[in-house]
């Protein structure tokens, strides 16, 4: 998942689905959410958006089945001036992927911290230091923004 | 900001009289903003329009107590730019100035000096001349956004780019504005360096207040009540702005200095509850602007405008593509980026009406006027023609 900052407006987020489309999540400053779907032919452009109130996304993250980690994580980034997010995937095999958190040592080398990770259906929240990671979890990371840079460098062994 | 040189002082003050001029300035701008959403395109342009009927030497002179109006605008010109100054946060300017530096200075550089050499090629001092690259160079964050968000494009991987350029425009704003607001009280060579330098040190202790404490300010101002958050903001704006004025910096540049180093949880407050503020006083600001310009002025300008809008366009476009062409971004999308950055809109008329209301050169206003009117519809009208799916006007 990649997260671009978009200045006066909010946070996009967008993935590959299984199926080879990209699809675009923009969380706006005021708890409104869009959704995008990329052209394959234009991948710049969206072949359409839907915007969505706040009670909109919701219902609809209800029938995905989904969890509001993502929005209390936007509230929390709101009470933190500077606090930085990221989610990184962990890669196949390098980085930490088949190692554990403390054998990263990201809280002391990087001082950012792993908060929680998810892998498939469900989420691990505030994982041990014996946690091992594999290779497709999404790790949620906070820290300011440049210990959270340092911290996905570790984890993707990038 | 210093009387408009042209109010009228009557002793007399009918309030009566008062309250119907700005009755009927409300509705018009009312019946403008209408007409706009209808047609599709920004309501500033034809708040100008507006303006330049109701003026001195238009069809419909209104007698709206000129000074009441020119209060109503100065006070409409120190919100606007409180709002575009909160626009981006301390972190967006930080982050900005990383990774758009380059196309920023292509953008300046490419945008500005044609309105300086403009100046210049009209005869114009050095101070006008400045001011006409200011109007020339900023493209309107508000017209842009708005745009972006009819259109739909909000997720599109060029609106990153076209943001990060409006936010470098913005930094480029806070050193700006303070140095024209020197330049156009016409000091002299010593107060105008020490002007400058105090106003280069409020820019330094605005960016430096906002990052060490802005959350502290944040936590002092906020109030659950909305009734006190707007007496604490509108009465903080004011005071900084009216300071700023006292100081010679211009009230308009401190609000802007003063929205720059607000953040957080007290920035969501102001925009949340400013806005309306900003559309009646912004309102007025457009339409004091306009009236101010007599429409017998304006063939004279007309060609120069012309020429300089074209010029704009192309410069914008160029502006446009080497950023997106930078960033890795497909033919298309270049193509995009290039015509949204065209519209300028109310930057560009707040640059000019510094010079205006110190009477910096007769020509600025109605040229900034006329240019700002052409780009204004021209802009967005090109921005939808690279939309072939959604051709609709509204």
């Amino acid at each position: 998942m990649f997260e671009t900052k978009l200045p006066g407006i909010g946070v996009r987020y967008e993935f590959m689905t299984e199926t080879r489309d990209r699809v675009g999540v923009v969380v706006r400053r005021d708890g409104r959410r869009d959704v995008a779907i990329y052209d394959r032919t234009d991948p710049d452009a969206c072949r359409g958006t839907i915007e969505l109130s706040r009670g909109d996304a919701s219902r609809l993250a209800e029938l995905l089945g989904g969890t509001t980690i993502t929005e209390r994580v936007d509230e929390l980034r709101h009470t933190v001036e500077g606090l930085a997010i990221e989610w990184v995937t962990m890669p196949k095999k390098k980085g930490l992927t088949n190692k554990t958190i403390a054998d990263g040592k990201i809280r002391t080398a990087t001082s950012a911290s792993v908060v929680a990770v998810i892998r498939g259906e469900h989420a691990v929240p505030g994982p041990g230091p014996n946690f091992e990671f594999m290779a497709g979890d999404v790790v949620l990371v906070m820290g300011d923004a440049d210990s959270v840079k340092a911290a996905a460098a570790i984890l993707t062994g990038a | 900001m210093r009387e408009a040189s042209d109010a009228v002082g009557s002793a007399a003050v009918n309030v009566g009289d008062i309250l119907i001029g700005l009755g009927v300035v409300l509705l018009v701008l009312a019946m403008l903003g209408r007409l706009a959403a209808r047609m599709g395109i920004p309501s500033v342009p034809l708040y100008l329009i507006g303006g330049l009927f109701l003026g001195r030497g238009g069809p419909f002179p209104v007698d709206a107590g000129d000074e009441f109006l020119s209060v109503g605008a100065e006070i409409g010109i120190v919100i606007l730019l409180l709002l575009l100054g909160l626009e981006y946060s301390p972190q967006d300017l930080r982050d900005g100035m990383r990774s758009t530096w380059l196309a920023g200075l292509v953008d300046g550089l490419l945008n500005g000096l044609p309105g300086f050499a403009a100046g210049l090629i009209l005869g114009w001092n050095w101070t006008a001349s400045i001011l006409l690259a200011g109007v020339t160079y900023i493209s309107s964050s508000g017209i842009i956004a708005r745009l972006i968000h009819d259109l739909g494009r909000i997720a599109n991987r060029e609106t990153p780019i076209i943001l990060s350029l409006l936010v470098m425009e913005d930094i480029v704003m806070a050193v700006f504005l303070p140095i024209v607001a020197v330049l156009v009280i016409g000091a002299s060579f010593t107060q105008g360096a020490l002007a400058i330098a105090i106003a280069l040190g409020a820019v330094t202790l605005a960016f430096a207040v906002a990052f060490r404490l802005g959350d502290r300010v944040s936590r002092a101002i906020h109030s659950h009540s909305n009734e006190l958050l707007i007496l604490t903001i509108l009465g903080i704006t004011f005071l900084v702005a009216g300071i700023a004025d006292a100081v010679q910096v211009s009230a308009a540049v401190g609000a802007f200095l003063l929205g720059l180093t607000l953040s957080g949880r007290v920035a969501d407050d102001v925009r949340m509850l400013l806005p309306p503020f900003r559309d009646v006083f912004g309102g007025f600001f457009f339409v004091f602007f306009g009236m101010q310009v007599e429409p017998s002025t304006l063939p004279a300008v007309l060609i120069p405008a012309l020429a300089l809008a074209v010029i704009g366009v192309g410069t914008k476009m160029a502006t446009g593509r080497f950023a997106a062409a930078r960033a890795g971004l497909g033919k298309k999308a270049q193509r995009r980026t290039a015509y949204t950055l065209v519209p300028r809109g109310e930057f560009s008329i707040i640059i000019a009406s510094l010079g205006v209301t110190a009477g910096v050169e007769s020509q600025l206003g109605p040229l900034a006027a006329a240019y700002v009117l052409i780009l204004a519809v021209a802009g967005p009208l090109l921005m939808r023609l690279t939309d072939p799916k959604r051709s609709r006007l509204a």
